[in-house]
């Protein structure tokens, strides 16, 4: 069981003006799940390569359980890589791939046999042992990718992207697999995704990385509801920001000008009705989605995106409407 | 029609291939062929096995297999680094290095074997089995780093990475991983590199210099001696390890396609 602390790495590749990572620091509780979002290129494949040791930093320090790992040797250091592609070796079969970590560490075959069984049963497939990498499904493949990590019992996972190559139901029920398992284990975890949704699912705490920065750090449900800053907001789906500048609503919301609120898309209410805190505005496009309706409204120069819970009523294009920005739903950002 | 005339041109293409081969069959087992018997009259195998039981055929043929197993694990052993970094890596010069690895099949190999005789007569390597083994490594060297670079282009390092992630040393994820990965282009490379070497005329001559006789060498000397005979036995086999050696890649080849075909 480990705590993992990330302090103050700097990367930069050579031959790229932009550092990868910019004093970035994270702490992980032992057992915890962390999952970074950040699009492509905000650094988070580099962080999974300076704690596996394929890549070095160039300042800054990462410990386990308090005592720095970068003097180790990348196959000591107990960090096991999981990527988007399972990577089973195709030359062996599925109990040799799980076995590959023991083997290479020395147990024997007798102890890699039952640790091979005891994982299968864990991932839920027993018994497919003597099968190669190709007569399995992409989502089989990832479970044993998943048991191959595992079975070294290593101080932390790193999960690089790892369900984003499967299709949408093999992943829903890989993202549960993958989570019951971690807790099971109470592994410390690093998880790796762009997916907003997959990212809430699966992790205890969420970093939102953006060019090699933690913008914001928090359990999912804090920053769904009340991201603190504009940048996080964004990360998070909210659209809509409202000050003085671009919507007139300011006025009856909050009183300083120089305040930014917030409000998710699903809080927005699309009507006919004038009420307080609402603007008139006129619908561009409304998109039946089936639990809800998506619309956008322009308003005063500026698309407004709604989503509306069904049941809703349907505006028709060109309808003239009242925009509800509900006051309890507003918040504020910096 | 189309089948029949690929049918065709398979047994034209049969026909040239072997059809030499039959020759030296009839001049080796027979005697006193001439010009207008079309077929051969007398049949006998005393010049075969007299050719055969030759302790200087034999010893060439060993010395020959010897070098070409010598030369192609060391061309494998220079290619495999060179290989890698071509196949794997962008860098300034990547080209360059391309035309320098190639420049054995451009410049005349009469032109590199006598500027390696004059160098390998001062420092004692000629006429030996390790200036020969030398001497035959730069003709190979590019057809084994192409075989093996064009794999490592496929190759994706990944595989490494989890490896090492795993537990797994250098050394074994060399061993146990890479190696694994790169079979099928490793036993390709092995077989050009013996082959290139076990054929070689003109730089064992120079660089051997008489002193290590190879069957090409006695096959020369027997060619210009000319006995029909003689000559169509060695010729045989000369022709005897690389078809073997054929045969059983060819073998081991598809059995691992098909192992890969299973993955897939």
């Amino acid at each position: 069981m480990t705590t993992v602390n990330i302090i103050s790495l700097n990367k930069t590749y050579p031959n790229q003006p932009v550092p990868v990572l910019k004093d970035f620091s994270l702490s992980i509780n032992d057992g915890e799940m962390i999952a970074l979002l950040g699009p492509s290129g905000s650094g988070k494949s580099t962080l999974l390569k300076l704690i596996t040791g394929i890549e070095r930093p160039d300042s800054g320090d990462i410990q386990f359980d308090g005592s720095s790992i970068l003097s180790i040797d990348p196959n000591k250091r107990g960090a096991v890589l999981m990527f988007q592609q399972s990577y089973l070796f195709p030359f062996l079969n599925v109990e040799d791939n799980i076995g590959f970590g023991l083997k290479v560490q020395g147990a024997s075959a007798e102890t890699i046999r039952g640790e091979v069984k005891r994982m299968l049963n864990l991932i839920g497939l027993p018994g497919i042992e003597r099968r190669k990498s190709g007569q399995l499904s992409g989502g089989e493949q990832q479970r044993v990718a998943l048991a191959r990590a595992l079975v070294t019992n290593p101080k932390l996972l790193l999960l690089d992207e790892p369900l984003s190559s499967l299709d949408t139901s093999v992943r829903m029920n890989l993202q549960e697999a993958i989570r019951n398992i971690q807790r099971e284990l109470g592994v410390t975890t690093i998880f790796v995704t762009h997916d907003l949704g997959e990212a809430m699912a699966m992790s205890d705490r969420m970093a939102l990385l953006l060019n090699g920065e933690i913008v914001a750090l928090d359990k999912p449900e804090n920053l769904f509801h009340r991201p603190r800053s504009l940048t996080a907001a964004k990360f998070m789906g909210v659209s809509t920001f409202l000050s003085g500048d671009q919507l007139t609503v300011k006025n009856e919301a909050c009183s300083s000008s120089e305040k930014i609120f917030a409000i998710r898309p699903e809080h927005i209410r699309i009507q006919k009705e004038a009420c307080k805190n609402s603007m008139l505005g006129v619908v561009s496009d409304c998109v039946f989605r089936g639990e809800y309706i998506e619309y956008q409204v322009d308003v005063n120069d500026v698309t407004v995106r709604a989503r509306m819970p069904m049941p809703a009523p349907m505006f028709p294009h060109g309808e003239q409407v009242r925009v509800n920005f509900p006051q309890e739903h507003l918040f504020e950002v910096n | 029609m189309k089948r029949i005339t690929a049918y065709s041109l398979r047994a034209v293409l049969y026909f040239i291939l072997i059809a030499p081969l039959l020759l030296f069959a009839a001049y080796a087992f027979s005697t006193r062929w001439f010009f207008p018997q079309p077929f051969p009259v007398e049949w006998t195998t005393i010049t075969f096995l007299r050719a055969i039981n030759d302790s200087r055929t034999l010893s060439s043929m060993a010395q020959g297999i010897w070098i070409a197993i010598l030369v192609s694990v060391l061309s494998l052993m220079l290619a495999l680094p060179a290989a890698r970094v071509q196949g794997l890596r962008e860098f300034r010069g990547r080209q360059l290095a391309w035309l320098l690895l190639f420049l054995p099949t451009i410049i005349p190999p009469l032109a590199i074997g006598m500027g390696l005789n004059i160098l390998f007569l001062r420092i004692g390597l000629a006429g030996t089995i390790a200036g020969v083994v030398l001497a035959h490594i730069i003709p190979t060297l590019p057809y084994t780093i192409f075989t093996l670079s064009s794999a490592f282009a496929r190759f994706d390092e990944n595989y490494e990475f989890q490896a090492l992630a795993l537990g797994a040393s250098p050394w074994q994820i060399f061993l146990k991983v890479t190696l694994r990965m790169m079979t099928p282009s490793l036993v390709v490379a092995t077989l050009f590199a013996f082959l290139i070497s076990w054929s070689q005329y003109l730089l064992t001559l120079l660089i051997g210099g008489g002193q290590i006789i190879t069957l090409p060498i006695l096959l020369f000397s027997a060619a210009s001696g000319g006995n029909p005979s003689t000559i169509a036995t060695l010729s045989l086999l000369f022709v005897a390890p690389p078809v073997m050696v054929i045969a059983f890649t060819a073998r081991s080849l598809s059995q691992h396609d098909n192992e890969i075909r299973e993955q897939y």
